[in-house]
């Protein structure tokens, strides 16, 4: 298609066995198995990442930012997703954690549950403000927003026209820091630290804007030793951090790291969270039926809970929800965000989207429409003689996607080993 | 050749099967998808086809959708056994329903969905035979613009 559309996940040959786990995980049936190793087709992945969590021998890989890349930097920002305030044990602070992340190697450390207070704030406005159309869908999960603009193109027009906190943190970064620390903007590397394999996606492509405020995302799959290394070595930060809490957090946007997050701080309004890819379709094909119109905010996370269910997390989902259910009780519904501030932010339009969504076509079965009718014809006729095991063994998903690649000539009907049986 | 060119498929809706409700208008929908039509007829069809289906789920015994795709149009036919409706020009009336505010909000009972079908429509037939059942009749052209 188009420009050359590079996933963030990708295979390693030497890992991957060629088994089926990834193949039948896959939620957009964008995995195929040639020549005894899974590929991966950039134009149906939505980088969500279910095939990590499903491969035993942890062959998919997500391309994120690494370590030696930060050296390019003069000046490092880290921006850690509030997921990772869960990765660590109870008696750990959010604060510690950002402590421990500048003795990493980060020059400064931006907190980002404040920014998604703000991001939350400016949704509520841009709902007052616009009455129609119905339901809105938020557009922080960077893999909805995929999902959409290919599957599901003409909700694009529903996105929430509001940048998610992380660009809106950048930005803020990048509008500020060049000036006081008097260096030019390539040289500040501003790095969003995450759980989530699309990050990069989007920051390498943004759906939204020409060029990403981040230069970069770390997973914290990456981050976590380091991290852990730097808080065991420094007593002192600890004792500092409980006696001297410099940094704000906002009680509102902590939660945002799970399920329902986005919708908790919009009281006056009807809200709906759906988590995991799966539900997430179904609820995307039900707004597509015409469903959901007295709903104002769709908040779709993909991964199971939320951001905190990512799959470049480390620590596992229920334990790390609990421990921010337990700040987000500790802090309460406090907020820090001035309302004033927001509305100078949001008429400035310093917090919306450059431009639209835009739908991305996922080729047809032809390009010629008397020809993409005759092959989905084939197709169904081939997939009655396919013997519906959705085994795998042909390296296609299913049969139903075998005999699609069959009329789209990428595969071969003897692929299956069932219908050699019959006709040796 | 030209009747080559053209896609037919029958589903079957049993009344009552709320479970499965959205699964047949999600399968047309789907096909037009990987046929590349554009996707505001893509949304019509799924709007006008999911009512459909579930008017056949909550009021009749059971339907059966024929479905039939050519270069030009897209026609799509239920026909159900179910008890029928007694006055179709009321049926058709847009807002008219027996159904309370609840439930019209909840996107069930805006009057049975047909004004809905017919708004998204290009073509629009029904009959309806009280105690045996109802026919509806959708078309949509694939090059056709939204009504309105």
């Amino acid at each position: 298609m188009m420009e050359n559309p590079l996933p963030s996940l990708h295979v390693s040959t030497e890992k991957c066995i060629g088994c089926v786990h990834c193949l039948t995980s896959c939620p957009t049936k964008a995995i195929r198995i040639k020549d005894g190793k899974a590929r991966i087709i950039g134009e149906l992945c939505i980088d969500c990442g279910e095939c990590i969590r499903f491969c035993p021998h942890d062959a998919i890989e997500a391309r994120t930012t690494s370590f030696s890349d930060l050296s390019s930097f003069k000046y490092k920002v880290a921006i850690p997703a509030t997921v990772l305030y869960g990765q660590f044990d109870n008696v750990t602070l959010p604060s510690e954690i950002l402590f421990a992340l500048r003795r990493v190697g980060f020059d400064y450390v931006y907190e980002l549950s404040t920014i998604c207070e703000l991001n939350n704030a400016a949704i509520e406005k841009y709902l007052n403000d616009h009455h129609k159309p119905r339901p809105l869908i938020a557009s922080t999960c960077p893999v909805v927003v995929r999902l959409i603009q290919r599957r599901y193109p003409s909700l694009c027009e529903l996105i929430a026209p509001i940048e998610p906190p992380r660009e809106i943190a950048a930005k803020i970064l990048r509008t500020t820091l060049p000036r006081v620390l008097k260096m030019s903007p390539a040289e500040i590397g501003i790095i969003h630290i995450t759980p989530c394999p699309a990050k990069m996606v989007s920051i390498n492509r943004p759906a939204t804007m020409d060029r990403s405020y981040l230069s970069g995302a770390i997973s914290i799959r990456d981050i976590y030793g380091p991290i852990l290394q730097a808080l065991r070595q420094s007593q002192e930060d600890t004792i500092m951090c409980h006696l001297f809490p410099e940094i704000l957090f906002s009680g509102m946007g902590l939660g945002t790291a799970l399920s329902g997050g986005e919708t908790r701080g919009l009281k006056n309004h009807r809200t709906v969270a759906v988590s995991g890819v799966r539900d997430t379709i179904r609820v995307l094909d039900q707004v597509e039926s015409g469903l959901l119109k007295d709903v104002d905010l769709l908040e779709c996370m993909v991964c199971p809970d939320g951001c905190v269910g990512g799959p470049l997390a480390v620590e596992n989902r229920f334990l790390a929800k609990s421990r921010i259910l337990r700040l987000v009780s500790l802090m309460g519904e406090r907020t820090v965000i001035n309302q004033a501030d927001m509305n100078l932010l949001y008429h400035e339009d310093f917090l919306s989207f450059h431009h639209p969504v835009m739908p991305v076509g996922t080729p047809p079965l032809d390009a010629d429409r008397a020809r993409a009718i005759q092959k989905a014809r084939k197709r169904n006729k081939l997939f009655k003689q396919l013997p519906h095991k959705d085994c795998g063994a042909c390296g296609a998903p299913d049969c139903r996607a075998l005999a699609e690649d069959v009329v789209r000539s990428t595969a071969n009907l003897a692929d299956c080993p069932f219908i050699k049986k019959e006709d040796p | 050749m030209k009747e080559d060119a053209s896609f037919q498929q029958d589903f079957l809706i049993k009344g009552g099967d709320f479970t499965g409700a959205g699964k047949v208008s999600c399968e047309i929908k789907n096909l037009l998808k990987e046929l590349g039509l554009s996707s505001q007829v893509v949304r019509r069809v799924a709007i006008a086809a999911y009512e459909a289906e579930m008017n056949v789920i909550m009021y009749a015994w059971e339907g059966q959708v024929d479905l039939l795709i050519t270069p030009q149009k897209i026609r799509i036919i239920v026909e159900d056994r179910g008890p029928g409706i007694e006055n179709v020009d009321l049926a058709m009336r847009e807002g008219y329903s027996t159904a309370t505010e609840e439930m019209r909000e909840l996107g069930f009972g805006a009057g049975m969905g047909l004004p809905n079908i017919k708004k998204n429509s290009d073509d629009f037939r029904i009959i309806s035979d009280p105690d045996r059942g109802t026919r509806l009749e959708i078309t949509i052209l694939t090059n056709g613009q939204r009504p309105e």
